[in-house]
């Protein structure tokens, strides 16, 4: 067996191991999940049978946590555009580990956020009437549309680099698996067998595919942005949140991708594959857009806090030193300066440093997306008090609901998909073996670490190491 | 005493003369202008129409008369009459006015005479069914209209993007057929049963939901604007839109109608004036901002204070913007009405 089989042959062993060995504590952590996703189903029971009075929203805020779930889910689902097919488009090698499961959070992530909608409206079948009377002057309308396509074309993005994997899975556990899996296998692995005409048709797709839904995935958050920006309100009359939206979701969906990356490399010892440089690259990126954010929240609140009309005035006062102080605080310094400076120390430049950013970005972006909704439809449209909004056990519960059913299609989807692109990884180390045997065998060397295993990598399983399991 | 019956007969014989000149001389005195008038019996709403009038006065047309047609609107429980459209007399005494039909009901119209006399002249009175057409009228659009920038070019781009979404589908379904082209031998047990209807669904979905969603703009109804047929939105009940908008018709903008002498029917009309209605209901019932103020309204003395002041978050409004004795008519309004 020449090295790049062997390699080849770790590689699968390492990926189909959550589909092979399944531990008590992944039952364990799945009934944890699935308890919360039912008492969400049950409030929500009492939602549908009492009406939105049971939430704490009114007439004069009447847009809270869901609204708020909606566009951090829908934040988080760019994860997969970015990392998948900007990095694709780019032709960024160092990709090809970390895409599956960004496309991954990016269709779950969807289906969650574009729920929270329904789940938002009180009278959830009067859906239909979007497609019957829906008009298309109005921002929720284009909303619907952005999502739906959105949501079809990433789950073909999601579908369609798989198709090979899961051939490989078809043809690798068929006896291993139940009856189910296999069919699962089976069926969506459509015939695949690798021949050169099946490559460049799947070639296609995916280049197709992978070029279009960056401008769909730009479109969907400007739209949610717009939902705010053209609705009159003294807070949200901005030009740049379509801007600030996209960025926003960028940065969450990447902190997203590198704690999930986390957990799941700790679980299934996937060091080898998601190597410290992984973590340091999407840092950077999450420093990167956490210092464009600074840039985007100056331009947005000096341009309107320069001339300060007069709801202007209430809605900066409740941001900056009365109610939503902390939330706003927290998000500028804890969510945008935190991840910079984190990436630019050398000593938090490590995985632990990355994580803790993640979990600093999430938190903030949703913070933020919190006090976006709430504070915009605060500022009084006449002189009556200022309305107080403080969500119901029914919305914590439906909301972290929604949280643990995210968690929970992902925990799904690990005991049945491949989580890694088999045959992109084989493709890129088989690149760069080739670029090192034209090279200098030193250079080369270094550029195979470099690129399979990064700096830091406790294992060297490639060629000085060969025949693992 | 000759002198003094001379006099007295000179006198008489000078009126005599002065009211005879008065009497060639004036020969349009308001008095005895009879107004007739052509309208339709029937129209749609939506319909232009056309009321024709006609001035005779001692059997002479009446030339450079003003004239209104008007009808008989209502508006939060309060009742006048609205200007619809007017018009000035040719020398065949013939006054033409177009309006267009807005109401589903116009109730009693008149033709009134308007000038340049001031003295009465009875009204012509007639009516005009109105059968509903069912559509959805539209006012001019406004705004900005910028070639090209419209729901089309909005349909081309959605269309554009699920095209390539479609194509894409269709290229895994290719990628099935190339399999099962080439599988002459099934290369391992399982790919026998292996089959492609998954990808056949997705492209059909992905197909399906295109179509869709360019179907749901295409058919979106638009009170303005609609791709194809700018009546067909028929969702929304009809308006009244006239050339007079009603609160000009009930002498809202101008004070006129706070005068009439009763207290309570004044009150009624300032009480839209100063725009209490917009917060506490058209008859002071109450609304979602202001409280209800005809049972609970109290003494004089506290509905003063309240107004002068203006409590929870209510704009204060001071003596010079509503005058004591306008209060006074309002809290009259609200007192007897409710």
């Amino acid at each position: 067996m020449d090295t790049l089989t062997i390699w080849r042959e770790r590689l699968i062993s390492k990926t189909t191991k959550p589909t092979l060995h399944t531990t008590y504590r992944y039952w364990i952590w799945l009934s944890f999940l699935i308890l919360i996703v039912g008492n969400g189903a049950y409030q929500y029971s009492k939602q549908w049978r009492y009406g939105l009075v049971v939430t704490d929203m009114r007439d004069r805020i009447s847009w809270g946590l869901y609204i708020t779930a909606f566009v951090f889910f829908i934040g988080i689902s760019h994860a997969g555009t970015l990392i998948s097919a900007i990095l694709r488009a780019s032709k960024a090698s160092w990709r090809a580990p970390v895409t599956r499961i960004a496309e991954f959070i990016t269709a779950v992530a969807l289906l969650v956020g574009a729920s929270f909608v329904l789940i938002d409206m009180g009278r959830p079948e009067r859906i239909f009437n979007v497609y019957l009377f829906g008009r298309w002057q109005s921002p929720i309308m284009w909303d619907v549309m952005a999502i739906t396509t959105y949501l079809t074309a990433s789950i073909i993005y999601l579908y369609a680099p798989m198709i090979p994997d899961l051939a490989l899975f078809r043809d690798r556990l068929s006896d291993k698996v139940g009856r189910f899996r296999r069919y699962i296998y089976e069926t969506l692995a459509i015939d695949w067998i690798g021949t050169p005409k099946q490559l460049r048709l799947l070639g296609k797709a995916i280049s197709i595919m992978m070029l279009i839904i960056i401008p769909i995935a730009v479109s969907v958050h400007t739209v949610v942005s717009w939902i705010f920006s053209m609705t009159l309100r003294s807070g949200w009359n901005s030009s740049i949140f379509g801007v600030l939206f996209v960025a926003g979701a960028i940065f969450s969906g990447v902190a997203t991708l590198i704690l999930v990356m986390a957990v799941l490399r700790r679980i299934y010892h996937w060091e080898e594959y998601l190597t410290q440089k992984h973590f340091l690259y999407l840092g950077y990126l999450l420093a990167a857009f956490g210092a464009f954010m600074v840039y985007v929240n100056i331009n947005e609140y000096l341009t309107e806090g320069f001339k300060l009309e007069e709801a202007g005035e209430f809605a900066f006062r409740q941001l900056f030193i009365e109610d939503f102080a902390f939330m706003f605080w927290f998000y500028i310094i804890g969510g945008l300066l935190g991840p910079v400076v984190l990436m630019l120390v050398p000593k938090t430049r490590t995985i632990t440093g990355v994580v803790i950013a993640a979990v600093l970005v999430d938190v903030a972006m949703f913070l933020e997306r919190y006090f976006i909704v709430v504070t915009g439809l605060r500022v009084p449209l006449m002189p009556y008090e200022p309305a107080s909004y403080m969500p119901t056990f029914v919305e914590w519960s439906i909301f972290v609901a929604g949280l643990a059913f995210f968690l929970l299609l992902i925990t799904v989807a690990i005991k049945i998909f491949p989580m890694f692109a088999v045959w992109e990884m084989t493709e890129e180390h088989e690149l760069a073996i080739s670029r090192m045997s034209t090279t200098d065998q030193d250079t080369a060397e270094s550029v195979t670490q470099g690129h399979t295993i990064g700096h830091d990598a406790p294992r060297q399983p490639d060629r000085s190491q060969g025949g693992a399991p | 005493m000759t002198v003094a019956t001379r006099g007295t007969a000179r006198t008489l014989a000078a009126i005599c003369v002065l009211v005879a000149v008065a009497v060639m001389i004036e020969p349009a005195l308001a008095a005895g202008i009879e107004i007739s008038v052509g309208a339709p019996g029937t129209v749609t709403v939506g319909q232009d129409v056309e009321i024709k009038a006609v001035l005779v006065q001692d059997g002479q047309p009446v030339e450079g008369a003003e004239v209104a047609v008007t009808y008989q609107a209502a508006l939060g429980g309060e009742s006048a009459r609205v200007e619809l459209a007017s018009a000035t007399t040719d020398e065949t005494g013939t006054a033409v006015m177009f309006y267009q039909q807005r109401a589903d009901d116009n109730g009693e119209m008149q033709v009134v005479y308007v000038g340049p006399e001031a003295e009465p002249v009875a009204p012509y009175t007639f009516t005009i069914e109105v059968s509903p057409s069912g559509e959805q009228l539209y006012t001019n659009q406004s705004g900005v209209s910028i070639p090209f920038v419209n729901g089309g070019l909005v349909i081309l781009v959605i269309s554009g993007v699920w095209f390539f979404i479609a194509l894409a589908a269709i290229y895994i379904v290719r990628v099935g057929r190339a399999g099962r082209d080439e599988t002459t031998e099934p290369v391992t047990a399982s790919t026998e049963a292996g089959s492609m209807w998954i990808s056949v669904i997705l492209a059909t979905a992905a197909i399906v939901t295109a179509t869709g969603m360019v179907i749901v703009f295409v058919r979106a109804p638009v009170a303005n604007t609609h791709l194809t047929d700018p009546h067909s939105y028929t969702r929304t009940p009809i308006a009244y839109m006239g050339t007079t908008y009603p609160y000009i018709g009930f002498g809202l903008d101008d004070g006129i109608g706070t005068e009439s002498g009763d207290a309570a029917t004044d009150g009624g009309v300032l009480y839209f004036e100063y725009a209490c209605a917009s917060c506490h209901g058209l008859s002071g019932q109450g609304a979602v901002i202001g409280p209800a103020l005809m049972d609970e309204i109290g003494s004089f003395g506290s509905f003063n204070e309240d107004v002068r002041e203006g409590p929870k978050g209510m704009p204060a409004y001071d003596e010079v913007t509503i005058s004591d004795a306008n209060l006074q008519k309002i809290y009259s309004y609200l007192t007897e009405s409710g």
